[in-house]
């Protein structure tokens, strides 16, 4: 055979095996993709208006100075990210920075930035952009609430733009989560906001007062307007970068309506009777039954979410001084008296009376939600009275006068107060559950329902003896969350800011913290928090019972959905939501 | 009458300042404070910085005497919750609130008043009907009764569930808007008019029956006069005197909002302002709001004063004497 069609034909054939090869791999990510990410009810139409329910006022539209939900619902709409965390996979994946590489010593990132991205108004996206919204938050004068999470070790990361569409970020010091930072960050307009923050009024050049035509956004819609106390209407925005894989230009929806509906009664019968598609938030317990009907009668329809990553928390006050007086000091700052109330809750109960059976029982803050995470494997303190009240007699809590309740050797009774949420129905109904059933045991807890704002007070100044409390977190990624783990944590709830750790397993904790924050190696990181959920659950400073199921109540003319756990469980995507017209 | 209107103006300004006044205090008394309630999400540092930026690190009096030398001005601050001007805020809710307000004063009055001429002068089933209606409508707690009609219009669709406007209500022409908007009031306004239409029902047939009896009500009768035309002429006008005592009453009440009603039925009025600005403690709004709702008072006193005057001589001879 002559060598020259031979050479011919092995070309052809490496062209041909690269070629499928190349097709096997595209497929391959897609279904990988396809496999974690469960899209409810896809549905091809394009346009439509969708209509969303908000529980509070927007106070500002500058996610650098404000985080609340209303917030966190506008940044989603009209905000790119540079990479975002994916809330179905929990994974990390590319946004207006289509790849990045990272250097050996896993501190600096550079970032390449998609061609042809604008903001909403044309003007180019660039890498000064990015440079930019660092300064921002970073300026004292901002106040920025997302300073201290974007510094690592209190220190802030470097950040420079070698060209337009390269972005250089270094960290002060080893940082695991590495561009899951990012996740949170909401790029601005250096060219719409720079007189602003030179004047020192960035803040104000973002509120809720701004003409829409004068924020420039980045996002699948564009602030059309804002009604003071009743919506928020988004159009599409027509420069939006993304496409879907078809190569058509998403967001596939016009416009996205949020109509301020202060009570949730009011919105749940608004969702009834189809004047609205979607709820902001999970539905509650016992609203499910409510809609069972409508959802038998394909008038909307109930999203199964998953397990919540947020649990009600229960915890008593560990700052030793608070009890240097009491008589109660010996016994009830002790883990055993803690491990003996999570013996004397029966979950399953607390789940269906609580959460009316819409509950799964946990054992440690990061439910089985956090896919990542998650340690199966952390001590568990089954539902025995007997066990509760053997391990109380060995601190020496014993019913000595023939009455209801427990008390130590001194003759003080077994009691103790827990201040909770007034108006959260699941921390009020939690409250009564528990009361209940430490008095089975002997102990005597009263419940006093207090105003959110209160219990935030007398938490933080200490003046409290336990609190069952909403622990809402933020990340996935327990070193993003770690002013909770760490004993010098403003949210480290049961013992505040400590100057040093005040116990040797809290030091324990810090110490592996180190290792989940710093470490390269994702598994000994996760072989560090599970260490860290092991001591946890031993000492049991914050004691969980139950979290719920959550449920999202959609119209059934709402397709294109991707459920997640963490918020805002559909509006997270909702560049890909579609909607059969008419109602 | 000029006198006494300045009087009365007086009186109203003496009675914003107090009430705003006592607003602040009370909120400023109340546990925890602004930066307190942005919950732990901020740090020590960060919450330290808050206070002192918007100055609730001061004492009391010296924060008082800053806001008071601004608030004779008319000038109530800036809210720390919504970064803006009290005035602004207050403003756009205050005129949402008023057409409510006005709107549920017209209904309860034209539901209240003729059932209550009705049932004070008649007998029979229909007055014993009308006076069992009064009873419920009395007693029904404004939750209740906004829940009510919510489930009614989202049943029968006869109404918007709730909101002020749809949400095409930006695009659309000033006539088209007013339609929208009339098609959106009846259900909040309904719910705020049904308790406060029994009253008057209730006090309107008292007040009435006790006119009937009176002498000149007879004389009246005895000139000739029919019936109809003696109740409406003559003992009408004398029983309106405790109903307009009510109406002072009730329209300081619906001008400085009902937070109940208007969470209810999303309606964006001062009484939710109020309440999250309270839950937020935003000291100054809390007061913007309760002097709005004073202001409110003092001109629905003054309105139902005045009406009275006009409608009843007495009144008017009293104040010559």
């Amino acid at each position: 055979m002559n060598r020259q069609p031979r050479a011919l034909l092995s070309v052809l054939l490496i062209g041909v095996i690269g070629f499928v090869g190349w097709r096997w791999y595209n497929s391959a990510s897609t279904e990988q993709d396809n496999a974690t990410e469960v899209v409810v009810s896809e549905q091809s139409t394009r346009g439509g208006s969708i209509t969303v329910s908000l529980r509070s006022e927007p106070r500002s539209f500058n996610r650098l100075v404000d985080r609340s939900v209303p917030v966190d619902m506008f940044t989603f709409l009209t905000n790119s990210k540079l990479v975002r965390v994916n809330r179905a996979t929990q994974e990390l994946e590319p946004g207006i920075a289509e790849k990045w590489t990272v250097s050996p010593d896993n501190r600096t990132f550079t970032l390449t930035l998609r061609d042809g991205v604008t903001w909403s108004d044309g003007t180019p996206f660039t890498s000064a952009d990015v440079v930019f919204t660092f300064q921002a938050i970073y300026d004292p004068r901002v106040e920025s609430l997302l300073a201290s999470s974007m510094m690592i070790g209190g220190k802030p990361v470097t950040v420079t733009a070698p060209d337009p569409k390269t972005v250089t970020l270094t960290m002060p010091a080893p940082f695991a989560p590495g561009l899951e930072l990012l996740d949170n960050l909401h790029l601005v307009a250096k060219h719409k906001y720079e007189a602003a923050l030179k004047a020192g009024k960035f803040a104000e050049a973002i509120g809720v007062a701004t003409p829409p035509p004068d924020l420039a956004t980045l996002g699948p819609f564009v602030l059309k307007s804002y009604v003071p106390g009743q919506r928020i209407v988004f159009d599409r925005n027509p420069r939006y970068w993304k496409t879907d894989t078809a190569g058509f230009q998403l967001p596939y929806l016009d416009q996205v309506i949020l109509e301020i509906v202060p009570d949730q009664n009011a919105e749940l019968v608004r969702l009834q009777s189809g004047q609205f598609d979607m709820l902001q938030q999970n539905i509650r317990p016992e609203d499910i039954a409510t809609l069972r009907p409508l959802e038998q009668q394909g008038k909307v329809r109930l999203i199964d979410v998953g397990a919540s990553l947020d649990p009600d928390a229960f915890f008593f006050n560990l700052r030793s001084p608070y009890w240097a007086k009491d008589p109660r000091r010996d016994w009830i700052t002790r883990k055993e008296f803690r491990q003996a109330i999570s013996h004397a809750i029966d979950r399953e109960a607390f789940a269906n009376t609580v959460f009316l059976g819409a509950g799964v029982p946990v054992w440690g803050p990061i439910t089985s939600g956090n896919q990542k995470w998650f340690s199966p494997n952390i001590q568990r303190y089954g539902y025995s009275q007997a066990r509760a009240k053997e391990i109380l007699a060995g601190l020496g809590l014993i019913n000595r006068d023939a009455d209801a309740w427990l008390e130590d050797a001194s003759g003080t009774e077994a009691h103790f107060t827990t201040i909770a949420y007034r108006g959260n129905s699941s921390i009020e109904r939690g409250g009564a559950v528990l009361r209940d059933e430490l008095k089975k045991i002997g102990i005597r807890m009263d419940v006093v329902p207090l105003e959110q704002g209160v219990v935030i007070q007398r938490m933080i100044k200490g003046d409290f003896e336990s609190i069952m409390f909403l622990y809402t977190q933020s990340n996935l990624d327990p070193a993003i969350n770690s002013d909770f783990w760490l004993s010098s944590g403003s949210a480290h709830i049961w013992n505040m800011n400590q100057p040093k750790p005040a116990t040797d397993w809290e030091k324990q904790i810090d110490d592996l913290m180190v290792t989940v924050t710093s470490a390269g190696d994702q598994a000994e990181r996760k072989r560090a928090f599970d260490g860290i959920q092991k001591i946890f659950a031993e000492n049991l400073p914050v004691l969980y019972f139950v979290t719920p199921r959550l449920y999202m109540a959609t119209s059934t003319r709402v397709g294109g959905l991707t459920p997640a756990t963490l918020r805002p469980q559909l509006l997270w995507n909702a560049e890909r939501m579609t909607v059969r017209q008419g109602r | 009458m000029g006198r006494y209107l300045l009087t009365r103006l007086a009186f109203a300004l003496v009675l914003v300042f107090v009430v705003s006044s006592a607003a602040l205090l009370l909120t400023r008394l109340a546990p925890g404070d602004f930066a307190t309630m942005q919950g732990v999400d901020l740090s020590v540092e960060q919450r330290e910085q808050l206070r002192e930026r918007l100055g609730l690190n001061r004492s009391f009096a010296a924060q008082y005497l800053s806001w008071a030398s601004h608030a004779i001005r008319f000038d109530f601050g800036q809210s720390m919750l919504y970064s803006r001007p009290v005035g602004g805020l207050v403003k756009e809710r205050a005129l949402n609130t008023a057409v409510l307000a006005i709107m549920a004063l017209l209904f309860a009055t034209a539901i209240g008043i003729p059932l209550g001429i009705y049932s004070g002068t008649r007998s029979g089933i229909g007055r014993s009907l009308i006076r069992v209606l009064s009873v419920i409508g009395v007693s029904v707690p404004p939750l209740i009764g906004s829940l009510a009609l919510v489930f009614l219009a989202a049943r029968t669709g006869w109404f918007p569930v709730g909101g002020m406007t749809s949400a095409a209500g930006i695009d659309l022409t000033w006539s088209q808007w007013i339609a929208d908007l009339a098609r959106h009031v009846p259900l909040p306004a309904l719910a705020l008019a049904i308790p406060m239409a029994a009253a008057l029902e209730r006090l309107q047939s008292e007040a009435i029956e006790s006119a009937s009896r009176e002498r000149f009500v007879a004389a009246s009768r005895a000139r000739g006069v029919d019936r109809a035309r003696s109740i409406l002429r003559h003992a009408w006008p004398v029983s309106l005197r405790p109903v307009l005592g009510l109406y002072g009453v009730m329209i300081g009440t619906l001008f400085s909002g009902s937070f109940v009603v208007e969470v209810v039925t999303s309606w964006p009025g001062l009484g939710r302002l109020m309440f999250d600005a309270l839950k937020a403690r935003d000291l100054f709004l809390v007061a913007g709001c309760a002097a709005t709702g004073a202001l409110f008072l003092a001109a629905g006193t003054l309105i139902a004063d005045l009406l009275l005057a006009c409608t009843d001589p007495r009144v008017r001879a009293g104040e010559r004497a």
